[in-house]
C-alpha cells in the first residue's frame, strides 16, 4: 500500500531533518556500546572464559546485542502516548488509515535510518578495535535468528502501544515508560548475556517476554541454541506476541469508547 | 545579572523554588511513585549484575566487590546530587524555545541561579539517601580507612559536584545558542555513565581521554581512590585544578553566550 | 416524480451518553440536512454542539436513536465513508512538522485515494485562492500561523469531501485571519457544494456564514431555521444609542421605552422596530442631543435571550 510506505519514508526525510540531533543519537548509542565492551574486555582477557562466554563470544555478544537494538528498539511508536494527550488521535480515527499500520510503518522508517548508522558504525569500529567477532555460516541458524528479529519487532511495538495507551486514562505516559525501558535494559540482556544468571532466575526469566527481544535472536545466531531450544523459545516468543496484540486490541477499543467522549 | 545577593537569601529562594516544584512532582502520586521506584530500579538492576558477576570472577580490575559497590554507589550519588540541585536544566529547551527565557532574563534573581537551581525536585531524593546508606555500610566491610582518606573522598567528591556543575553550564551555554539542550545533556548522562565502575577497565587511549580530556574519571573514580589511599597526591591536586579550571571555563561561555544572546534579536 | 437529491440525512431520536453520571449530553434532538447546506450550531459551552458533531462524524456511538450520514451509519467509521468527510477541529495538526507541506498533502492523496489530476486541479484551485502556492515546498515549521493555518485547510480539503464538519473553527485567530476564513469557508460551499456544518461561539461566523443555524442548550434543540426568522421572531427590536448633552433626569427617560444601559452620557434603549422614527425622533425633539445611532439588535442578545427563555 503506497500510503505506509510514503509514511515511512516521510519518517526518514524527517529524521534527516534533524542531523544535529540524530548524530547525537547515534553518538550516545556508541558510547553506550563502548562503555560495555570495554567493561567485559577487562574481565574477560584473552583465554579466560566465564560461565561459556569467551572473550570472543562475549564481544560478539555485545556488538550482536548492539546491532539488533537498531533494529528492534529504534521506534516511533512510543509517540503514540503523547500523541493521544494531546488530542491529535482525533485527526486520524476520522481518516480512511489504520492507526495501528501507520506507528509501524513509521517504526519501518525510523528503523531504516538507524540500522545504516549502525551498520557504518559497527563496521568503523571494527577497524579501528579488531574485535573477535563470530561470523554465522549455518544458514539454519541464520534464517531462524531473522525470523526471531522480525517476532520481536512485532512484540516491541506492541508494547510501545501498550504503554502509549495507557494516556487513555492517565497524563502520566512517560513515567511506566521509563520502568520498562529499565526493566528492558536489564532483562532482555542489553548488558549482559542473560544466561550467566543464576540457574532459577534464568528459567523463570526465559517465561517472561523481555528476552525474547535482544538476548534470544542473538543466541541463535551465535548458533548456542539446539533445534528444541529454538523452537521453544519461539513458541513462547509468538505466544507472547499473540497475547500482547490480544491485550492491545482489547485496550485500545475501550480506550477509544473513554476518549471519544471528552470533549475535547 | 544582580550580584549582590546575600548568601542567605540565595538559600532561601532555592528553598522556595524546590518546595514548589517538589509539590508539584507530586501532583500526579502515581507518576512520582513510578519516577522514584524507576531510578531504584535502575540503580539496583546494574547493582545486581555487578553482584552476580563479581560472585564468579571475585574480583573486577584487582577491586574486590565491596570497593566495586563503593565505586558505583559513589558514581550514583554524584549522579543523583547533581540531577538534584540541577534538575531545572532539564527543562531549559522548553524555556528557551517558549520564550520564558527572556522573561527569566528580566526578574530581579540571578539568571544563572535560576535556570541551575530553580528547579530541583524531590523525586531525587529517596535515590541520594539510599546511596549514602549504602556508601557508609560498604565502608565498614573495606576496612582500612583513614580519617584522611574520608577527608579526601568527600573533597574529590565536592570537586566532582563543581565538575558536574560546570559541565551543566556548558550544556546551557551551547543551548542558549542552538536549543540543542536535551542531547548535549544526554550525552553527558552517557560519558558519566562511563564511571560506573572505575576507569581502570579501559584501556588508553581511552582511559586518558575520559580521565581527563572529559574528566569523568576525576569525578566517579578518583574520590573513591583517595579513599582507599590509592590515589598519589600529584593526582589530588591535578584533579582540583581541573575541576576549577572547568569552572571557571565554563563561567566564561556562559557570558559569552549570554551576551550573545542578549545582543542579537530574537 | 421528482427525484429527491443524494441528500444527507441526519435524525437523532433520544441520546444519552454514558459518562461519569448519566448525564445527558444530548437528548432528543432531531433533524435533516440537505445537500449543499451550509448550517450552524450555536449554544453554550456544554450545550452538546460537540456532541452531536461527534456523532454525525461517527467519533462518538449514540446509545439511542439513528444516524445517517450520506448513507452511512457514522460510527462503523468505513474507509468509503471517511473519504467523503473532513473533520475541522481547533488547533490539532496534521502536517508533518520538519517537512514540506506538500509532502503531507501528498500523503493524504495515497490516503484517500485521489487520482492524480483530480489531485492536482484541487490543489491548483485552493492553493491559488489561499494564496500559499508559492510555500508548497517550505518546511511547515517556518511557516507563519496564518499559513499554517491555511496549509492545514488544504489538506483537509484536498479530497473535496462532501460533508465538511467544523469545530470552533475561527478560535484562536485574530480578527483578520477570521474574516478571511469565513470569505474561504463561503467560497468553498459555494464552489464544491458540499455540505458544511460548522459549531461555533462567534456571531460573526454565523451571520456571515449560516443561513440556517440550529440552536441547542442542555442537550435540546431551541431553534432550527433560518436566521432571519430567528431575528423576526425573539428581537424584533432595534438599538438607540443616544449621547446627551446636558444633563437628564433618569424619570424623564421612563417614557421613552425599554432602557437597556444608562450612564451619562449614554443611553442605551430597545425599541420595537416599528416605533423606532417616533421615538428617535421623540428624543431629538425632547433632548439636548450630541450623537444618535440606531443599530439591528446583536444576535449575541438574541441568542441570549433564546436561551434564558427556553430555560424557564
Amino acid at each position: 500500500m503506497k500510503k505506509y510506505f510514503l509514511i515511512a519514508k516521510n519518517t526518514w526525510d524527517e529524521m534527516l531533518t534533524y542531523r544535529v540531533s540524530f548524530f547525537m543519537w547515534r553518538l550516545r548509542t556508541i558510547l553506550q556500546l563502548l562503555t560495555i565492551y570495554f567493561l567485559w574486555f577487562s574481565i574477560l582477557p584473552q583465554n579466560k572464559s566465564l560461565l561459556g562466554y569467551t572473550q570472543s563470544t562475549m564481544l560478539t555478544y555485545v556488538l550482536g546485542i548492539s546491532l539488533i537494538g537498531s533494529i528492534v528498539l529504534s521506534s516511533r511508536s512510543y509517540i503514540v502516548g503523547e500523541e493521544i494527550n494531546s488530542g491529535n488521535l482525533l485527526n486520524f480515527l476520522l481518516k480512511p488509515i489504520n492507526y495501528f499500520k501507520y506507528w509501524f510503518s513509521k517504526d519501518i522508517g525510523d528503523k531504516s535510518m538507524n540500522i545504516v548508522f549502525s551498520i557504518i558504525e559497527l563496521t568503523i569500529l571494527f577497524i579501528i578495535l579488531k574485535p573477535p567477532f563470530f561470523f554465522q555460516t549455518n544458514l539454519a541458524y541464520i534464517s531462524l535468528f531473522f525470523f526471531s528479529v522480525v517476532l520481536s519487532v512485532i512484540l516491541y511495538f506492541f508494547f510501545n502501544l501498550l504503554l502509549g495507551f495507557i494516556g487513555f486514562w492517565n497524563p502520566e505516559v512517560w513515567a511506566p515508560r521509563f520502568i520498562f525501558i529499565i526493566l528492558l535494559n536489564f532483562f532482555a540482556g542489553a548488558i549482559f548475556p542473560l544466561d550467566i544468571l543464576p540457574g532459577k532466575i534464568y528459567l523463570f526469566l526465559k517465561l517472561l517476554p523481555f528476552p525474547y527481544l535482544l538476548y534470544f535472536p542473538l543466541k541463535i545466531y551465535l548458533g548456542k541454541l539446539n533445534f528444541v531450544e529454538i523452537f521453544t523459545g519461539l513458541t513462547i516468543s509468538f505466544v507472547w506476541v499473540i497475547l500482547i496484540y490480544i491485550l492491545v486490541k482489547f485496550i485500545w477499543a475501550k480506550g477509544l469508547k473513554a476518549y471519544t467522549a471528552y470533549g475535547r | 545579572m544582580v550580584g549582590n545577593m546575600s548568601i542567605k537569601k540565595y538559600i532561601r529562594l532555592w528553598w522556595l523554588m524546590t518546595s514548589m516544584v517538589s509539590q508539584n512532582a507530586f501532583v500526579s502520586r502515581f507518576g512520582a511513585i513510578i519516577f522514584i521506584l524507576g531510578k531504584i530500579l535502575r540503580f539496583a538492576s546494574f547493582l545486581f549484575f555487578l553482584i552476580i558477576l563479581l560472585s564468579r570472577t571475585h574480583a573486577l580490575v584487582n577491586y574486590n566487590i565491596w570497593q566495586i559497590i563503593f565505586f558505583y554507589t559513589t558514581f550514583n550519588l554524584v549522579d543523583s546530587f547533581a540531577q538534584f540541585f540541577l534538575r531545572e536544566v532539564y527543562r531549559f529547551r522548553t524555556y528557551v524555545i517558549s520564550g520564558d527565557f527572556d522573561y527569566i532574563l528580566t526578574k530581579p534573581i540571578p539568571t544563572l541561579f535560576r535556570i541551575l537551581f530553580g528547579g530541583s525536585d524531590a523525586l531525587d531524593i529517596p535515590m541520594l539517601l539510599i546511596s549514602i546508606a549504602i556508601l557508609v555500610f560498604s565502608i565498614g566491610k573495606i576496612g582500612n580507612i583513614t580519617t584522611l582518606g574520608v577527608f579526601l573522598y568527600l573533597s574529590l567528591l565536592i570537586n566532582g559536584f563543581i565538575i558536574a556543575f560546570s559541565f551543566h553550564i556548558l550544556v546551557i551555554s551551547i543551548g542558549i545558542l542552538t536549543a540543542e539542550v536535551d542531547n548535549a545533556l544526554w550525552l553527558y548522562r552517557d560519558l558519566t555513565a562511563m564511571g560506573r565502575l572505575p576507569i581502570d577497565i579501559y584501556k588508553d587511549p581511552m582511559r586518558f581521554l575520559i580521565t581527563f580530556v572529559i574528566p569523568v574519571g576525576i569525578m566517579m573514580t578518583f574520590p573513591a581512590k583517595a579513599l582507599f589511599g590509592i590515589l598519589s597526591a600529584k593526582l589530588f591536586f591535578l584533579s582540583v585544578i581541573v575541576g576549577l579550571t572547568l569552572l571557571y571555563l565554563s563561567l566564561r561561555l556562559w557570558k559569552f553566550s549570554l551576551k550573545n544572546y542578549t545582543s542579537a534579536s530574537s | 416524480m421528482h427525484q429527491k437529491d443524494p441528500g444527507m440525512v441526519g435524525s437523532f431520536k433520544s441520546l444519552i451518553l454514558r459518562k461519569y453520571e448519566t448525564v445527558k449530553a444530548v437528548d432528543d434532538i432531531s433533524f435533516n440536512i440537505d445537500e449543499g447546506e451550509l448550517i450552524g450550531f450555536i449554544g453554550p459551552n456544554g450545550a452538546g454542539k460537540t456532541t452531536t458533531l461527534k456523532c454525525l462524524s461517527g467519533l462518538l456511538f449514540p446509545t439511542q436513536g439513528d444516524i445517517s450520514v450520506l448513507n452511512f451509519t457514522p460510527y462503523s467509521r468505513t474507509p468509503e465513508f471517511l473519504r467523503q468527510i473532513a473533520f475541522v477541529m481547533g488547533q490539532k495538526n496534521q502536517l508533518w512538522w520538519d517537512l514540506p507541506a506538500i509532502d503531507s498533502l501528498l500523503l493524504n492523496k495515497e490516503i484517500y485515494d485521489i487520482s492524480n489530476e483530480r489531485f492536482n486541479e484541487v490543489l491548483e484551485d485552493l492553493s491559488r485562492t489561499l494564496d500559499v502556492k508559492g510555500l508548497l515546498k517550505v518546511q511547515v515549521k517556518k511557516m507563519s500561523l496564518g499559513q499554517r493555518m491555511k496549509m492545514e485547510l488544504i489538506a483537509s480539503l484536498i479530497h473535496t469531501p462532501k460533508v465538511l464538519f467544523l469545530d470552533e473553527p475561527t478560535i484562536g485567530l485574530d480578527v483578520l485571519m477570521q474574516r478571511n476564513l469565513r470569505e474561504f469557508i463561503k467560497e468553498y460551499n459555494s464552489r464544491y457544494k458540499s455540505t458544511i456544518i460548522l459549531t461555533s461561539h462567534y456571531m460573526a461566523d454565523v451571520e456571515e456564514l449560516c443561513k440556517r443555524v440550529i440552536i441547542i442548550n442542555f442537550g435540546k434543540i431551541i431553534f432550527d431555521g433560518d436566521l432571519s426568522n430567528l431575528i423576526e421572531k425573539y428581537a424584533p427590536y432595534k438599538k438607540i444609542s443616544v449621547i446627551f448633552k446636558e444633563y437628564v433626569d433618569p424619570k424623564r427617560l421612563d417614557r421613552l421605552g425599554d432602557i437597556s444601559n444608562f450612564e451619562y452620557p449614554r443611553l442605551i434603549l430597545n425599541v420595537p422596530n416599528k416605533k423606532v422614527s417616533l421615538i428617535a425622533s421623540s428624543i431629538l425633539k425632547n433632548f439636548q442631543v450630541d450623537d444618535i445611532t440606531i443599530e439591528n439588535s446583536q444576535i449575541e442578545d438574541i441568542i441570549e435571550k433564546v436561551y434564558t427563555q427556553k430555560k424557564k
